[in-house]
């Protein structure tokens, strides 16, 4: 009964509103359980490979199987379709969207007028979503495992590819052409995601245990990130403004490492942005063969988000492993996430909340919640019958929606429900009515 | 306060797992109804008892015996369909409880014994399904679980509800139809009922006359001898069976037979015979099973009719043993099948059973007593057909026809009914349309006459050429003797006969010499000796391969599956344990071909 006395706090003043705000939020987000009223009807016959929501209303769902389909679904139920169980069809099912399995579907980040599949079939498309026609296409010489389009971008609309090649493409969607090619991998690249913080920073995880950072703007890798540099300790996730500066030159030079031990609850009081300022000499285009080698994962890098703020990057990879790296320092934060299992052969999508609190990973056939900052798992989602591939957290509605190779989206809804939606529980008591005890005896 | 309430749990809890264990730890295929009893009770008076059952009943799924799971599984059933609360605990790890029920995922096979374990996935599939007609739309997992068995691994549900409705509609829809077919057919028969009948009586009438001329005409001929004086002068010296023979000879004196004169009068009889057996009777016994099995709002016509159709049916049966009484049948096979299909009739639920079965009894004397008369009737036809040069000859020419099935049908051309022949055959093997046709050119297809080819025998002479020893070649050959060339006309001697001179100069060309001819031969011979003689190796060559590949298999399979240590723990059993243990359902039980591999040892 925490809501009661925080809407009291709130009257008087003691509690501001976004405080409010986000309590409830993170409440919601803690509390997610199967949703029995919303659902989602699947007309997928294969494996679910992507879900995502758009950014510009959170409201629609775009999601992709490995049966060469994509589908729309409206998350939200209550417009247009009344109460009770949603109805949950797909607004519209592309059945013959791709020619072997859909890998990954985005929306555009501006508006919901676009959205891009990447495909098995080394495909690239962008589809018209209102006539639902390709508009531009792009031929990879390789199976596209993901996609991604930077969110914060103004000054260029690229979508960058990560393919079973060793290259990484950037596709222009404003020529129609391939702008970069990005080398620097040794295997296929796995994963690909946009730095939520600068427009031209791109990193990318591969298939050989590699996350190597790029600036588009200039050729090479400017970072790679090593497991074995690891600093103990994290920042505060909303920190104040930046009270130094500090060359950020190399991150072996730097002094925060971990032989001198600092206490988790002892910040590093040294903040800074990615600053593309022109790298050092040895950083590329040829960096040091030993640093160039430097792995972050024991396997591929099959997932990586990066957090809402943009500091902090999380990383999964095919050693069943979860790490929280640092963007600004390059170093592994060294949160223990606990036991989990991750699926190796396929890329997965990992979820993350806007207040960075939680992040859910799929682990196998349940989906797992652990806490950011500590790694405790929170919760531990069941309900599928084959391994997890990807989910979304749908920030508006505190839903996650999940997809697996057993075919079905699942929506977690939560459970302390809002209070319109008691009263509907009371107007629909004749159905519920069935589900009562029937001792016979 | 709350270690109190925990205290409280565990010990109350306790209850359930008391229970429940001892329930499911016995061989028996139903859960002890009493222990149940007991769960339920236990399980019902509190929340804190429930939530232990589901642990318990989990932990007990997960044992690695399917006679455990199963036995679970039927408590599960029981407090599933009960209790609101275990449903709500209980889906919560619905996935985990499938994959232990059903065994759907490869790396989790169910546990033996085999057979309980294929019992076990029945009838959790078989539960999965009644779970989600009744609650599916309330529990998400249910549904999920449901969906995935169902559409993902494409299992096979029993179905039951949907199966029921719909065998139930089926049956529905076949009797609508039927009754639709038969009620036309009852409208129809309305309509020419009175025409129906007219014609029937015509023809009896008709017969009847017939008979009246006959008899007429008997009577003035040789009017009747008196029997009773004649069986009484008897019944004091003869024996039973003299007396019968003698009753006989009088019946058959007292007999029509055909003449001359009245040939007319019987090929009419004939004619009119067939026309009541062959349509008549058989429409009339239609009609009525038509009436019988209609169903109607207003049932007087239908009374009116069906007595009217029995009592016409015995008319034309009456009228028939006369016929049959005088000796006229038209054709013999047919009237014995006929008779068959009548036997067959006469079981069915008609009100005068006992006056018909003592029909029958009379009939069949009847009718052993008319098959010699048939004979002599067909002799007389031959006789007839002395008579009649012209039909002689037609005889003569007409092709013979074998006696078979398609003779029924001969000449008609209307559809036959399939699977009416008036009675209900209960064990059939699947749906029963009763109105099926098969249409009459169906029919003509289906008995295309066809005849096996005969050959004629053909004499095939003897060779007859002369040997060594002075005796002629008995070889019989189409054309050519293989030692001896053509065939050709000779002699009692052997020698070619004069006109075939200019052959056998051309054969001795052919086979010049004796010898030659000898050497050839032993080649040949010898060749086919050396032939079989390399098959006869390969196949003992490969036999020998395989008798030792078997008795490898066969002592390898001996290494792995019995050992001398599971062999005392079996020996110990046998007179320690009288009681099967769950333990003794996973032993493997000793087969005869394991005796033998340790024989064989």
């Amino acid at each position: 009964m925490w809501k009661w006395k925080a809407l009291k706090e709130r009257e008087d003043g003691s509690l501001r509103p976004s405080a409010f705000r986000r309590g409830v939020v993170s409440s919601r987000a803690a509390s997610l359980q199967l949703s029995n009223a919303k659902e989602f009807i699947s007309l997928h016959r294969g494996a679910i490979n992507s879900l995502e929501g758009d950014a510009a209303e959170g409201r629609y769902l775009l999601s992709a199987a490995s049966d060469g389909t994509v589908a729309v679904f409206d998350t939200d139920t209550r417009h247009g379709h009344g109460h009770g169980h949603g109805h949950g069809h797909p607004l519209f099912h592309l059945s013959r969207a791709h020619k072997f399995a859909v890998s990954r579907a985005l929306w555009y980040p501006v508006d919901t007028g676009l959205f891009i599949t990447a495909s098995f079939d080394h495909y690239v498309k962008l589809w018209d979503t209102n006539s639902t026609q390709v508009v531009l296409d792009y031929k990879l010489p390789a199976k596209v495992y993901g996609i991604a389009m930077s969110s914060i971008a103004t000054s260029h609309t690229l979508i960058a590819t990560a393919t079973a090649d060793v290259q990484v493409r950037l596709c222009d969607l404003a020529s129609g052409a391939f702008s970069h090619t990005l080398s620097g991998h040794r295997d296929g690249v796995m994963s690909v995601e946009w730095s939520s913080s600068t427009e031209f920073v791109l990193i990318t995880g591969g298939c050989d245990g590699a996350i190597r950072f790029w600036d588009i703007r200039r050729p090479g890798t400017f970072l790679l990130l090593d497991q074995s540099l690891s600093q103990l300790g994290t920042r505060p996730p909303l920190l104040p403004s930046p009270s130094n500066n500090e060359s950020t030159s190399l991150p072996t030079s730097s002094k925060s490492s971990s032989s001198t031990p600092i206490l988790p609850a002892q910040k590093r009081t040294s903040h800074k942005k990615i600053q593309l300022k022109p790298p050092t000499q040895w950083s590329h285009p040829g960096m040091a063969s030993s640093q160039n080698r430097a792995t972050a994962h024991y396997g591929a890098v099959n997932g990586l988000r990066a957090t809402a703020d943009g500091f902090y990057l999380l990383s999964s990879g095919s050693d069943s492993r979860l790490r929280l790296w640092d963007i600004e320092s390059g170093r592994n934060t060294l949160v223990n996430y606990e036991a989990m299992s991750i699926q190796a052969s396929k890329p997965i999508q990992l979820a993350v909340t806007p207040d960075s609190s939680l992040v859910f990973v799929p682990c196998m056939a349940s989906l797992k919640a652990y806490d950011l900052w500590s790694g405790t798992t929170i919760n531990s989602y069941r309900g599928h019958y084959e391994s997890v591939n990807c989910c979304f957290f749908n920030a508006q509605d505190q839903e996650l929606y999940t997809g697996s190779n057993d075919r079905q989206i699942l929506v977690w809804a939560p459970s302390i429900p809002a209070a319109t939606q008691i009263e509907e529980a009371d107007s629909e008591g004749g159905i519920t009515s069935i589900d009562q005890d029937n001792w016979s005896d | 306060m709350a270690g109190e309430e925990s205290g409280l749990e565990t010990e109350s809890g306790m209850v359930a797992w008391r229970l429940i264990e001892p329930a499911t730890n016995s061989t028996e295929p139903d859960v002890d109804p009493r222990l149940l009893k007991a769960i339920k009770s236990a399980v019902r008076s509190s929340d804190v008892e429930t939530r232990a059952a589901v642990r318990c009943l989990m932990d007990l799924m997960k044992k690695p015996h399917s006679q455990v799971r199963y036995l679970s599984l039927l408590i599960i059933d029981e407090l599933f369909m009960r209790s609101k609360l275990f449903r709500t605990i209980f889906v919560e790890t619905f996935d985990q409880f499938l994959a232990l029920s059903v065994g759907f995922r490869k790396n989790m096979p169910l546990p033996p014994p085999s057979t309980i374990a294929s019992n076990l996935r029945k009838k959790s599939i078989e539960f999965l399904e009644k779970w989600h007609s009744n609650f599916g739309i309330h529990y998400r997992q249910l549904r999920l679980g449901f969906e995935y068995l169902k559409n993902v691994l494409k299992y096979q549900f029993p179905n039951n509800l949907e199966n029921a409705a719909r065998l139930q509609r089926e049956r529905r829809e076949r009797e609508l139809k039927t009754q639709e077919i038969l009620l036309g057919k009852f409208e129809n028969l309305k309509e020419n009922f009175s025409s129906i009948k007219g014609e029937i009586n015509s023809t009896i009438d008709e017969i009847n006359e017939c008979l009246d001329i006959i008899n007429v005409n008997q009577k003035e001929l040789n009017p009747p001898i008196d029997f009773s004086l004649g069986d009484d002068e008897m019944e004091g010296f003869s024996s039973l069976e003299m007396r019968q023979i003698r009753i006989d000879s009088m019946k058959e004196a007292e007999t029509v037979h055909e003449t001359v004169d009245n040939e007319a009068v019987f090929d009419t009889l004939r004619e009119l015979h067939k026309l009541l057996v062959l349509k008549h009777l058989v429409s009339v016994q239609e009609w009525i099973s038509v009436l019988i099995r209609v169903e109607l709002a207003d049932n007087r016509f239908r009374d009116t009719a069906l007595k009217e159709m029995i009592d016409l049916r015995n008319n034309i049966q009456s009228a028939k043993d006369k016929l049959v009484a005088i000796g006229c049948s038209f054709d013999k096979g047919k009237k014995v099948q006929l008779e068959e299909e009548e036997d067959i009739w006469e079981e069915g639920k008609i009100e005068n059973i006992p006056q018909k079965s003592v029909q029958r009894k009379g009939k069949t004397v009847v009718s052993s007593s008319t098959s010699s008369n048939g004979i002599s009737d067909s002799h007389n036809k031959t006789q007839n057909s002395k008579l009649d040069p012209e039909r002689s000859k037609l005889l003569a020419e007409a092709p013979l026809v074998n006696w078979g099935p398609l003779l029924d049908n001969w000449g008609s051309n209307s559809d036959t009914v399939a699977n009416q022949r008036g009675l209900e055959i209960e064990g059939h093997w699947g749906r029963v349309d009763h109105d099926r046709i098969i249409p009459q050119e169906k029919i003509a297809e289906l008995s295309v006459h066809r005849m096996v080819y005969k050959e004629d025998p053909v004499e095939i002479k003897p060779c007859l050429a002369p040997l060594k020893n002075g005796t002629l070649c008995q070889r019989r050959d189409l054309k050519v003797c293989p030692f001896h060339g053509p065939i050709i006309p000779r002699n009692s001697k052997g020698n070619p006969i004069e006109n075939c001179n200019e052959p056998m100069v051309n054969r001795s060309e052919d086979y010049v010499d004796g010898e030659t001819l000898e050497k050839l031969a032993k080649q040949a011979v010898n060749n086919v000796r050396k032939r079989e003689r390399d098959e006869r190796e390969i196949k003992r060559a490969k036999l020998a391969r395989v008798t030792e590949h078997n008795q490898e298999v066969l002592r390898e399979s001996a290494m792995a599956s019995t050992s001398y240590s599971e062999d005392l723990v079996q020996s110990r059993g046998e007179f320690k344990t009288k009681k099967p243990t769950l333990a003794s359902m996973l032993k493997k039980k000793v087969t005869a071909k394991d005796r033998i591999a340790k024989k064989l040892l």
